[in-house]
């Protein structure tokens, strides 16, 4: 194990198996004080049998864990007083309003001195203090489980897919509180399948995929020794630009936004396809030549497609 | 265990009780529309008037008088039907259940046996009746009783095996006070059922379970603060129906020391009954199925709305093995008949069955999403 002082989550070896189902493989880890500690992985990964086995919630078959100094299988009642946690797919009870559902939490922590106030502040929840939670949208709903999560002052936060199953002005409301969180330097342990999520609020990211860490890393360094070619973009580009482009010995594809995208080992290719482009005769509207972002990083290196499932949001992975 | 913790919780149970109107419909102001509805039916049974159409065919004084007779017996109220009209069809016609027809010479008939004394003088009352209307075989029941009285007197001779009716209990009871114990017994079932049910799986379904088991709450605190929780609702569910009883109908029900054990009792074994369903059947729809499956045969079977001993014996039987049975029948028996050997002796059972169940169901109960 690493220094203890500095980490705050030290995983060691830790496996999970549920019959012979291996969901967490022999993972080790570890997050340290302050930081915003990102896993990404797609559905059934195994980041939510992870972060529940620190959470205390589930034991592991395997291997170490320990949480602020503590081993999780034996200090579960020290331990939830010193965590804050918002589950996959908060819920509360249905006709307790935002204000009582706070007091409710901070009650149970045996806080006696929450600021709910400035808790409802943080989620920007002033004007549906007196709403049920019932009454709120799945994105409001969410930062008001973020601002339970809270009502002790937590040294660690977990946040299992806060956005799942929102919609993207929703989402971003919700990184809004994240990145408020993110300031006051509270430790964040955040699973996601968004990789804009990870990449605009972790410090660091671990690459998830069946059930093993293939990755981990800041979202710069990650793109950086994950992907060392370039990315060639051409907006609307003529139906003749294809075959061209496949005739000088690349291979362009068509993303969602019906652009061509071409992968570039070297920078003067960019001039090769220009030219070739000018010669066949066809047309684009605009250029765009970057490094890959983080969605590539991960297709490369776990071959798995990110796409939200909307049963999602229940159960462990 | 945290008394804080228990609190929170109450508190919160509470608030959403009286915030679901439906909630505070079924649990409160539905057993009370029960009880009022029942109770105004059965208000009158003692001294219920019936409905008889009577054809008189013979249209003379006698006739005439006889009809009176039955009028001033005070148990029907007679509506004439023409002569001209066949009795069959007229019932039909109007959907009548029972019809009397006194036939041409009973007069006659009545003068030969009366003033000659001649003793092979008789009449024949045709009694048109639908048998599919329940109310038709006990009208039918008083009439043959008034008729056989009028035979008795005409004999001239007094009967010789007579009856005195005593009851066994110190007053005449009626029928609500029968039936307000077995409502609030039923009353206090469902709540606790469906409480229990509701607060353990639909709150798992929902996720508010995987939340609270983040928090310090333990499986104690959660159990004891909805068991208070059931407690305070059955209290105040027997509180409305009492008053209510007391206001409306002046029922004349003893309240006790055994009212508070049997609705506590009631509360234990039908929230473990619950706790262990909710086990058993995790999504809340299945629960609630489950919960209905055993609630159904308590609610008719168990003598909530009529006495076991009108059931056939199999099912009075089944009736015995039923916990709500034993509720019913101390609670009718600290209520009622004031037996307190009685009431102790049901208390005993339903103790027994509530301590079973509901150890078995804290035992079932976690709030842990790996043993869910």
């Amino acid at each position: 194990m690493t220094n203890g002082t500095e980490h705050v989550i030290e995983v060691e070896n830790l496996t999970k198996r549920y019959g012979e189902l291996l969901a967490v493989n022999d993972l080790s880890f570890t997050v340290r004080k302050g930081e915003v500690f990102a896993f990404l992985g797609a559905n059934g990964a195994g980041k939510t049998t992870t972060v529940e086995i620190i959470e205390t919630l589930r034991t592991p078959t395997s291997g170490k864990v320990r949480l602020l100094g503590m081993d999780v299988t034996k200090k579960k009642r020290d331990l939830v007083h010193r965590i804050g946690v918002l589950p996959q797919g908060f819920c509360s009870f249905d006709r307790i309003t935002v204000r009582e559902t706070l007091q409710y939490y901070s009650r149970l922590v045996g806080c006696r001195n929450t600021d709910v106030e400035g808790l409802i502040a943080l989620a920007d929840l002033k004007d549906k203090t007196h709403e049920p939670f019932m009454n709120l949208s799945g994105g409001l709903k969410q930062r008001l489980g973020i601002a339970v999560a809270l009502v002790n002052d937590p040294e660690v936060v977990f946040l299992d897919e806060p956005t799942t199953g929102l919609d993207p002005r929703a989402r971003r409301e919700v990184w809004k509180v994240l990145l408020g969180l993110k300031n006051k330097g509270k430790t964040t342990f955040l699973t996601t399948h968004y990789m804009e999520e990870a990449e605009r609020l972790a410090d660091r990211v671990a690459i998830l995929s069946k059930g093993k860490i293939v990755a981990l890393d800041s979202p710069g360094n990650l793109i950086e020794n994950h992907a060392n070619h370039m990315v060639l973009t051409l907006q609307s580009a003529d139906a003749s630009a294809p075959e061209i482009i496949r005739k000088i010995g690349f291979e362009p594809v068509h993303d969602n936004h019906r652009n061509l995208k071409v992968r570039l080992e070297r920078a003067d290719d960019v001039q090769k396809i220009l030219n070739a482009i000018q010669e066949g005769g066809a047309t684009f509207l605009g250029l765009d030549v970057r490094k890959p972002n983080l969605e590539e990083v991960f297709l490369g290196l776990t071959g798995e497609a990110l796409h939200e499932d909307p049963a999602d949001g229940r159960g462990a992975e | 265990m945290n008394l804080r913790v228990v609190g929170a919780n109450l508190v919160v149970s509470l608030k959403t009780f009286y915030r679901e109107k439906t909630a505070v419909f079924f649990r409160i102001a539905f057993p009370v529309l029960l009880i009022l509805v029942f109770g105004t039916i059965f208000m009158d049974k003692d001294d219920r008037v019936f409905d008889l159409y009577v054809q008189d065919l013979d249209q003379t004084k006698a006739s005439e008088q006889l009809v009176e007779q039955v009028h001033l017996g005070g148990k029907f109220k007679i509506t004439p039907i023409t002569p001209a009209a066949s009795a069959i069809q007229y019932a039909k016609d109007h959907k009548l259940n029972l019809v009397i027809s006194i036939p041409k010479g009973f007069e006659k008939s009545l003068m030969q046996r009366m003033a000659l004394g001649d003793p092979g003088a008789s009449v024949t009352f045709t009694v048109v009746y639908d048998p599919s209307a329940s109310a038709a075989a006990t009208k039918m029941q008083v009439l043959d009783l008034m008729l056989a009285e009028m035979n008795q007197e005409m004999s001239g001779k007094p009967p010789f095996i007579r009856s005195a009716k005593t009851s066994i209990l110190a007053k005449k009871y009626r029928f609500i006070e029968f039936f307000v114990p077995g409502i609030i017994a039923m009353t206090v079932m469902t709540s606790s059922l469906f409480g229990a049910v509701n607060v353990n799986a639909e709150l798992r379904q929902k996720g508010v379970i995987r939340k609270l088991s983040t928090t310090p709450i333990t499986r104690t605190d959660w159990i004891l603060s909805n068991i208070l929780y059931q407690f305070i609702l059955a209290a105040l569910a027997t509180m409305v129906i009492l008053v209510v009883s007391y206001a409306v109908f002046h029922v004349s029900l003893r309240i006790n020391a055994w009212l508070p054990v049997f609705v506590v009792l009631d509360v234990f074994a039908f929230v473990g009954l619950g706790m262990m369903l909710t086990r058993v059947a995790k999504e809340a729809e299945s629960a609630a199925a489950a919960a209905n499956a055993f609630m159904f045969p308590m609610m008719f079977l168990s003598g909530t709305f009529f006495p076991v001993e009108m059931m056939p014996a199999f099912l009075q039987k089944f009736a015995r093995i039923l916990p709500l049975y034993y509720v019913n029948e101390g609670l009718r028996a600290s209520m009622v008949s004031v037996d307190h050997v009685a009431s102790l002796r049901y208390a005993a059972v339903i103790g027994v069955f509530a301590a079973v169940v509901f150890v078995l169901g804290m035992m079932t109960t976690t709030l842990s999403e790996e043993a869910a």
